[in-house]
């Protein structure tokens, strides 16, 4: 279905073109090659109908079954409830870990996109010795993987003896986060004309005028991709939270202990569809606010910019 | 232009050291005070005798690293490890290299909205992704049911949950936008023209792709390898919920060592072992994506 929608960007439509202006040799029109010139568009829809299947099917089965009237998921339905959600909503540990969680992805977020904004400017505009050795301290978080980081939390936090909490936790997802605000925000900064940062400056404007009316409005929306990315870095982080939470329980540390005891299903059915709706819905209200940010009718950079940050 | 801004700068010595500090100083406290300050306690505390073996104060051993690496058990669990990861990165390769092409050159205005949708499932919680797959995957969930149901089979194939197959499963699910997004980024690179080129001389799709598209994505493709394979490697939460004992994976090991036997120095020891060996081969990745963008 893809493919056979295709404007003239695709390949298969540059086929049919270049056969008009040669002599067009009569093979070509026969029936198996019309045939086999509309496989590939069909076999490209095919795969991304699947791989939607694949990465989206078994959260909607959970969303489904979150209304099944039964304490164990599987068929046959037994018929249309709410009452896991009534369960959910009072269950004490749930809304304890889905309100930690909000917290802590809140904080990470703004302080994340602060640090983050100013750590790019310093990295992209400024000249100052050992520049090179922050940037790559930076990179380095990235690469780091967080079960590493999570364990290496715990450790230090046990030998300073320092009481692992919410507090810790929001420390280390902060310092895994902020350098991919960072690596977006500087994605932007790299990107646009600082002839105009020059021109504000000649003009007599203030470093902190230049700031707030010649960049902040440029790279809009690459701060606006930044905090999607960083609430959702915070929000569905694990392993950190899990090696450095202590006692506190954000969201999927709750899932994963009770997944581990077997218990309550149903109502992990339930939060976690309201999760993942609300996530949806964050991700396409991020784009809309990106779209109206960037003034420009160029989907293309801006998914750059999205997809950028998955980097 | 430039030559307007230098005398600015010139102007005052003092603002080139406080202007990085001010715009710098913080971010770079932190990552200092909890970034490496943390590995670096770490690889102390690996390279300590541990209090369980009777050590008091610090004692420096590498018993820790030797311990761990000559554990049967834990070759075992790495070759395991190696198997899984290996399985769903070339599982990922197989599917992002054509899902790429049809994004990048087959998809028109498509495009855009399947790139959101591939962001979305990044952005899903992965405990709640996990999640699903046991249910999908269990002895009563929806597959084992559906298959019985139409008559395929008669009894629940045990093997779908709690085995390799399952993390496998999980794992390529979990990690497919980024290895794809990098493979599209490359091909986004491509000039459509070199395809014609290499039609008209003769070439067939397969030559096409072997001599044409796969040299110009290589750097895409080792950058997948690079954001993909080493965190496939030190996964932990997909193994501990889908594993079962016959998928359990190096992830697993160190949370026993740090988590259930309170064992701090050998869970240090493991993690820096794993965290030098990623760290390698991230560098290797890293150069040849270099190399090759050099040379396309």
């Amino acid at each position: 279905m893809a493919g056979a929608a295709a404007p003239p960007a695709g390949l298969g439509a540059r086929r049919p073109a270049a056969a008009a202006d040669d002599p067009p040799p009569p093979v070509h029109r026969s029936l198996g090659h019309r045939i086999r010139g509309r496989l590939p568009g069909l076999a490209g829809g095919l795969l991304v109908a699947f791989v939607m299947l694949v990465l989206f099917g078994p959260v909607l089965m959970l969303a489904l079954f979150s209304f099944n009237d039964s304490s164990i998921i599987s068929l046959p339905w037994e018929g249309f409830t709410t009452k896991w959600y009534e369960e959910a909503w009072a269950n004490g540990q749930a809304r304890d870990a889905v309100a930690n969680s909000l917290i802590v992805a809140t904080v990470v977020m703004v302080l994340s996109v602060v640090l983050g904004t100013m750590a790019a400017w310093g990295l992209t505009r400024l000249r100052f010795r050992g520049r090179g050795m922050v940037a790559g301290l930076n990179g380095a978080v990235l690469v780091v993987p967080w079960l590493i980081i999570g364990v290496a939390g715990l450790i230090f936090f046990s030998q300073l003896q320092v009481q692992l909490s919410l507090t810790t936790i929001t420390l280390m997802h902060l310092v895994v986060t902020f350098p991919l605000v960072v690596a977006i925000v500087s994605a932007g900064l790299v990107r646009f004309q600082r002839s105009l940062e020059e021109a504000a400056i000649d003009l007599g404007a203030t470093q902190l005028q230049m700031l707030r009316y010649v960049v902040l409005p440029q790279i809009g929306p690459s701060i606006a991709a930044a905090s999607i990315f960083a609430f959702a870095w915070s929000f569905n982080n694990f392993e950190i939270s899990f090696f450095t939470g202590g006692f506190e329980q954000t969201f999927p540390v709750w899932v994963f202990s009770i997944l581990r005891q077997s218990e309550n299903l149903p109502v992990v059915n339930a939060v976690s569809t309201v999760i993942a709706a609300a996530q949806i819905l964050a991700v396409f209200a991020g784009w809309a606010l990106m779209k109206r940010l960037s003034k420009s009718d160029d989907d293309e950079s801006l998914t750059g910019l999205l997809t950028g940050g998955t980097r | 232009m430039e030559a307007a801004s230098i005398p600015v700068r010139r102007s005052s010595r003092a603002k080139r050291l406080v202007q990085p500090l001010a715009f710098l100083g913080t971010p770079t406290a932190l990552l200092l005070a909890f970034f490496l300050a943390p590995m670096l306690v770490m690889l102390g505390v690996a390279l300590d005798r541990g209090l369980l073996d009777g050590g008091t104060g610090f004692n420096l051993t590498l018993t820790n690293f030797t311990d761990v690496i000559s554990d049967p058990l834990n070759r075992k669990v790495a070759l395991t490890t190696f198997e899984i990861a290996t399985a769903a990165m070339l599982v990922q390769l197989i599917v992002a290299v054509p899902l790429a092409y049809v994004i990048a050159f087959k998809a028109g205005r498509w495009q855009v909205p399947i790139l959101l949708f591939l962001v979305l499932a990044d952005e899903l919680n992965p405990m709640v992704r996990i999640y699903a797959w046991r249910m999908l995957l269990g002895r009563e969930g929806l597959i084992n049911e559906g298959l019985m149901s139409i008559g395929i089979i008669s009894q629940p194939i045990d093997a779908l949950l709690f085995s390799q197959f399952a993390v496998t499963v999980v794992l390529s699910t979990s990690y497919l936008t980024y290895t794809v997004i990098p493979i599209y980024g490359a091909m986004k690179a491509i000039d459509g023209n070199v395809f014609e080129a290499a039609r008209d001389l003769g070439a067939g799709w397969w030559t096409t792709t072997r001599r044409v598209l796969l040299p110009l994505i290589a750097p895409g493709i080792f950058i997948s390898l690079l954001l993909v394979y080493v965190p496939l490697f030190t996964d932990f939460a997909s193994p501990a919920l889908v594993g079962g004992t016959s998928g359990y994976m190096l992830g697993n090991v160190v949370n026993d060592y740090v988590l259930e036997a309170g064992d701090l120095n050998r869970g240090a020891a493991m993690s820096i072992i794993m965290l030098v060996l990623s760290a390698l081969f991230a560098l290797v990745a890293y150069r040849l994506a270099r190399i090759n963008r050099l040379e396309s």
